[in-house]
C-alpha cells in the first residue's frame, strides 16, 4: 500500500516537473512569443507551394510523355503553359523575396 | 444519388420480440431467449424449441421451428435472433439465419452461418 | 497497487486536461513557453498511462483475481500470451489500450514536430489532449479498469474462440488504425485554427495517414480471417455493425489518402479534405461506439451500456467541433486552380472519392437506421445483407474499374485519341480473359464475371504501368531491366507502392468473388464409411476419435479427402467441448480445412451435428480462390511499406520549400 502511495507520488512529482520545465529553464526568456506565421510568411510559403507544384507537373508530363502515356500531341499542347506557368510561379517567388 | 438509396434504405426488416409476434404479418426477425428443453434435429426434421421475450421471461412464448446450421453457442437461457415468419401459430424460421448473443464480452461472437 | 493503477489514469487525465486547456490558452495568446508546457503534459501523459497499462498487464501475468477486470478475462489456465492478450479482452481494457496507442501517437506527433511547425503544433496539441480527456475520463469515472474484489480463486476465463492468434492481434492493429486518424485530424483542425492555407498539414501528416490507414486494412483482414476459420460459417465477412464500424473510417481514409494527392498536386479540393479527415475520425469513434455499446442490434451484446451515451456525446461534441471550425474558416480554403477536364487523372480521383463516398454513407445508413427508427418510431428493424451487397456491387465494381483507369490517364487532361493508344492493351486482355472465363463456366455469377474482368483490366494496366516506366527509365539511364526497374520504384515510391496496393486489392476482389460468387456446397448425415462429394472432391467420414485435454474435450471426425481418385490425405473437423468453473461446458465447432495452393481454393468442412449414433451431419463448401484474400493482404502490406519508405529527396525538397518560406533570400 505503502509502496503504491510512494510510487504515485514519484510518478506525479515526475509529470509535475516535465509541465513546469519550460518555466523552469527559462525563467526569464528574452522572448516568450510564439513564432507567428506572417501574412508575409504565409504568402512566400504559397508561392513556394505553387513552384513546387508547377516544377513537379513539369516533371510529370515529361515523365508521362516518355513513358508513352501522352501522345506528342498532347505533350505539345500542354508543356506551353505548364512551362509558363513554373516560369511565373519563379518570378512571383523571386520577386517576392526583394519585398520583406 | 443520396436520394437513391435514402428510399431503398426504407425497408428494413421489422424486428420483434415473441409477444409481440402476434400482431406481425410477413417475415420478422423475432428477437428472444430460449427457454425449456429443445428438441428435434437441425439437420432433419427441424430442430424445436420456444423463445420468450428477452428481459421478460413471464412473457408467452412462442414455437419456432428451425433448420439450418446451429450457432455453437445455440442452448437454452440464451439470447438469439432468428429470421422468419410466424405460420398457424409455429414461427417458422428461414434456414441458416440463427444467430446467437455472446453472453457476457463484449468482444465478437460472429454467426455460424450466412 | 490497483491503487497506484487509478492514480496513474487519474494523473493522465489531469494532464489531458491541462494540455487541452492550457494549450489552447497559449495557442490564443501565443505565449511560447506555456506551449511547451502543454505539449510537455501531453508526452506526460503517456507516461503515466504506460504505468497504468503496465501495472494491469502485470495483474495478468500474476493472476491477480482481486481486480475484478483481470477475472473477467483470465483463468489460470490461460495460455501465457493469451494472458497479456486478454488485456484486450473486455470493455475497460481495451479502452486503456486506444488511449495508450493514443497518448503514444499523440507524444510522438508533437515531439517530432516539435521544432517545426510550431504555430501548428500548438493547436494540434490541445486538439489531441482534448481527445485523450474523452478517453482518459471514461477510465477514471465510468469503466475503471481498476475496480476491485475480494479475489476468487480462479477467473472465468477468456472465450475460447478469442485464444487464437488472429484474433489477438486483430484489436491491437485495429486500434493503431483507429486512433492514428486522430493525427491528421488533429493536424487538419490545427491548421484551420492556426489560420494557415498552406499544405503543411497535409505533408506532416502524410506517413501518419497512411500507416493508420494500413493498419486498419491489415486490422480487418485479421478478423476476417479468424471469423473465416474460427467461427466457421464458411464466410469470412457478415456486415454485421461490427464489421462495419471499421470498413467505414478505412473508406472514409482511402478517399482522404487519394484527394490529399490532388490537393498536392492542384491545389484543389481543400474543403472537401477537411472534411473526410474529420469524416474518417469521426467515424472511427463512431466505430468503437458500436462495438462498444450495444446499440445496434448486433451479436457483440444486447446489454445497453452506459458507456454508449458518453460515446454518442463525444461524437457530437466532435462533428460540431470540426463543422464549426470548418465553416469559421471557410474563406481560407478557397481552391486556386479548377478542374480542367473531366478525363483526367484528377477527374479519376474525384470519381474515386465520390464512389468510395457513397459506399461508405450508404453502410452507415444502413448501420444507423435500425437506431434510428427505434428511437423515432419506436419499431426496430434489422437490415440484412442483400442490402449492403447490392450496393458493394453498384459502388465497388466501378471503383475496381478506376483503379484500372487512373494511373494510365495524365493529370490535368487526357485526349481520348491518346487514350485509345494507352488503353488498348488492356481493354483486350480484359475483354480475352472476359470470354475465356465464360467458357470455363463463369457465367453462373454475372456480377463475379464482370469483377474478374475488370480484375483483368486493372491488372494489365498496372503491369502496363511497370512496364512503360521500366522502359522510360532504361531510355535515360540504360540500365538493366531489373536495375530499371528497381531505380523506377526507388523514385517513385508512393506512386509505386501504391500501384502495389491496388494489385492487392484486385487480389482481395478476385478472391472475394471466387468464394462468394463461384463457391459450392453440399451437406449431408454420414454414417461412418460414408462419402459426400462436392466439386469433384470426395470427403469419405472414416472414424470419430475423443481426446481430453486440460482445458476441454476434443471430438474429432476423420476425414479421408480424394480428388478424381487422388487421395489427398486427411482432415479432421469436430466439436471442442470447453470446462468453465460453474458454468455449462462451452461448446465450439473446429472446422476442417483443407487448402489447395496452387489452386487457390478451399474445402471447407463445418461439422454440424454429432449424433449417438457416431454419425455425423456435415457441411462441406468449395471455395475457389478464397486464399487470394489472405494473400492479399501481404501484397497490401508491401506496396505500403514501398510507398511509406523515407524518400531522401522528397525530404529535401520539401525542407528547402519550407526553410526558404521562413527565411526569405535577400535579394538577387
Amino acid at each position: 500500500m505503502t509502496l503504491a502511495i510512494a510510487l504515485s507520488a514519484v510518478l506525479g512529482a515526475v509529470c509535475v516537473v516535465l509541465v513546469a520545465l519550460p518555466f523552469l529553464r527559462e525563467p526569464e526568456p528574452v522572448s516568450d512569443e510564439l513564432e507567428e506565421m506572417t501574412p508575409h510568411r504565409q504568402r512566400r510559403l504559397a508561392l513556394a507551394e505553387e513552384r513546387d507544384r508547377a516544377l513537379s507537373a513539369l516533371k510529370e508530363l515529361e515523365a508521362d510523355h516518355r513513358a508513352g502515356r501522352i501522345n506528342d500531341e498532347d505533350y505539345r499542347a500542354s508543356i506551353g503553359s505548364l512551362r509558363r506557368e513554373a516560369a511565373s510561379a519563379l518570378r512571383a517567388l523571386d520577386s517576392d523575396a526583394g519585398k520583406v | 444519388m443520396f436520394l437513391l438509396y435514402t428510399s431503398i434504405a426504407g425497408g428494413g426488416t421489422p424486428s420483434v420480440k415473441p409477444s409481440e409476434l402476434a400482431a406481425q404479418e410477413g417475415p420478422v426477425s423475432l428477437v428472444g431467449q430460449v427457454v425449456g428443453r429443445p428438441t428435434g434435429d437441425a439437420n432433419a426434421e427441424g430442430l424445436r424449441f420456444r423463445l420468450h421475450d428477452v428481459k421478460d421471461p413471464s412473457s408467452p412464448t412462442v414455437l419456432v421451428v428451425y433448420k439450418g446450421s446451429v450457432p455453437d453457442l445455440f442452448a437454452s437461457g440464451r439470447d438469439l435472433v432468428v429470421e422468419g415468419e410466424l405460420r398457424n401459430g409455429t414461427f417458422v424460421a428461414t434456414p441458416g439465419t440463427m444467430v446467437t448473443k455472446c453472453p457476457s464480452k463484449y468482444t465478437a461472437i460472429k454467426p455460424s452461418d450466412q | 497497487m490497483a491503487d497506484l493503477g487509478r492514480a496513474a489514469l487519474l494523473l493522465t487525465l489531469g494532464l489531458c486536461l491541462y494540455a487541452c486547456i492550457v494549450g489552447t490558452v497559449a495557442a490564443v495568446t501565443r505565449k511560447r513557453r506555456l506551449a511547451m508546457s502543454a505539449r510537455n503534459a501531453l508526452i506526460a501523459s503517456f507516461g503515466s498511462t504506460l504505468v497504468a497499462t503496465t501495472i494491469l498487464v502485470a495483474g495478468f501475468v500474476r493472476n491477480d483475481y482481486s481486480l475484478v477486470y483481470v477475472a473477467e478475462t483470465s483463468s489460470r489456465s490461460l495460455g501465457g500470451i493469451y494472458k497479456v492478450s486478454a488485456l484486450w479482452g473486455g470493455q475497460e481494457g481495451s479502452l486503456l489500450l486506444w488511449l495508450l496507442i493514443l497518448t503514444g501517437y499523440a507524444a510522438l506527433a508533437v515531439w517530432l514536430n516539435r521544432n517545426r511547425t510550431r504555430d501548428l503544433v500548438v493547436w494540434v496539441t490541445p486538439v489531441l489532449g482534448g481527445i485523450a480527456v474523452f478517453f482518459s475520463f471514461l477510465l477514471v469515472a465510468v469503466a475503471s479498469p481498476f475496480v476491485t474484489q475480494v479475489a476468487p480463486l480462479d477467473g472465468s476465463g477468456l472465450n475460447p474462440s478469442l485464444q487464437n492468434p488472429y484474433m489477438m492481434s486483430h484489436p491491437p492493429f485495429l486500434y493503431l488504425g483507429y486512433v492514428g486518424l486522430a493525427v491528421p485530424f488533429a493536424f487538419a483542425m490545427g491548421a484551420l485554427l492556426s489560420g494557415r492555407t498552406d499544405e503543411r498539414w497535409i505533408v506532416a501528416t502524410r506517413r501518419w495517414t497512411l500507416i493508420a490507414w494500413t493498419a486498419l486494412g491489415i486490422g480487418q483482414l485479421l478478423g476476417s480471417h479468424w471469423a473465416y476459420l474460427e467461427v466457421g460459417w464458411g464466410g469470412f465477412y457478415a456486415w454485421d455493425p461490427v464489421e462495419n464500424a471499421a470498413l467505414m473510417p478505412f473508406l472514409a481514409a482511402t478517399a482522404f489518402l487519394h484527394s490529399v494527392m490532388i490537393q498536392e498536386k492542384r491545389g484543389m479540393l481543400k474543403v472537401w479534405n477537411m472534411v473526410l479527415v474529420s469524416l474518417a475520425f469521426c467515424l472511427s469513434i463512431f466505430g468503437t461506439f458500436l462495438t462498444r455499446s450495444g446499440v445496434v442490434n448486433s451479436i457483440h451484446s444486447f446489454a445497453q451500456s452506459s458507456i454508449g451515451a458518453w460515446f454518442l456525446a463525444f461524437i457530437v461534441i466532435a462533428v460540431v467541433f470540426s463543422t464549426v471550425t470548418i465553416v469559421w474558416r471557410l474563406p481560407l480554403l478557397r481552391s486556386t486552380t479548377k478542374l480542367e477536364s473531366l478525363i483526367s487523372r484528377e477527374a479519376v480521383f474525384l470519381y474515386n472519392n465520390l464512389l468510395l463516398v457513397a459506399l461508405c454513407l450508404t453502410i452507415l445508413w444502413g448501420v444507423a437506421w435500425p437506431i434510428l427508427s427505434e428511437a423515432v418510431r419506436g419499431d426496430s428493424v434489422v437490415v440484412g445483407r442483400p442490402y449492403f451487397d447490392f450496393f458493394l456491387r453498384i459502388f465497388g465494381l466501378p471503383l475496381l474499374l478506376l483503379m484500372g483507369v487512373g494511373p494510365l490517364i495524365a493529370w490535368r487532361r487526357a485526349s481520348l485519341r491518346g487514350l485509345g493508344a494507352t488503353f488498348f492493351w488492356p481493354i483486350s486482355i480484359a475483354i480475352g480473359t472476359g470470354v475465356v472465363l465464360l467458357i470455363l463456366g463463369a457465367g453462373s455469377s454475372i456480377p463475379g464475371l464482370i469483377a474478374y474482368t475488370f480484375s483483368a483490366f486493372v491488372l494489365a494496366a498496372i503491369g502496363l504501368e511497370f512496364v512503360r516506366g521500366t522502359r522510360a527509365r532504361r531510355a535515360l539511364s540504360s540500365e538493366s531491366w531489373p536495375v530499371a526497374f528497381g531505380s523506377l520504384v526507388g523514385r517513385n515510391r508512393r506512386r509505386y507502392g501504391g500501384y502495389i496496393v491496388h494489385v492487392a486489392i484486385v487480389l482481395f476482389a478476385i478472391g472475394v468473388a471466387g468464394a462468394s460468387a463461384y463457391d459450392s456446397v453440399v451437406e449431408g448425415r454420414l454414417a461412418k464409411g460414408e462419402a459426400l462429394t462436392v466439386s469433384g472432391y470426395t470427403v469419405r467420414y472414416v472414424g470419430l476419435s475423443e481426446r481430453q485435454t486440460d482445458h476441454a474435450t476434443e471430438v474429432r471426425a476423420k476425414l479421408a479427402v480424394s480428388k478424381d481418385g487422388k487421395n489427398l490425405g486427411g482432415l479432421e473437423a469436430g466439436k471442442n467441448s470447453y470446462k468453465i468453473a460453474g458454468l455449462e461446458p462451452q461448446v465450439s465447432s473446429e472446422v476442417g480445412v483443407r487448402t489447395d495452393y496452387l489452386t487457390g481454393e478451399d474445402l471447407f468442412v463445418i461439422p454440424e451435428t454429432i449424433y449417438d449414433d457416431g454419425s455425423m451431419y456435415f457441411r462441406i463448401f468449395v471455395k475457389p480462390l478464397v486464399n487470394l484474400l489472405w494473400l492479399s493482404g501481404l501484397v497490401f502490406l508491401l506496396g505500403s511499406i514501398i510507398a511509406l519508405w523515407p524518400d531522401a529527396r522528397v525530404q529535401r525538397r520539401l525542407a528547402v520549400r519550407y526553410e526558404e518560406a521562413s527565411s526569405p533570400v535577400r535579394g538577387r
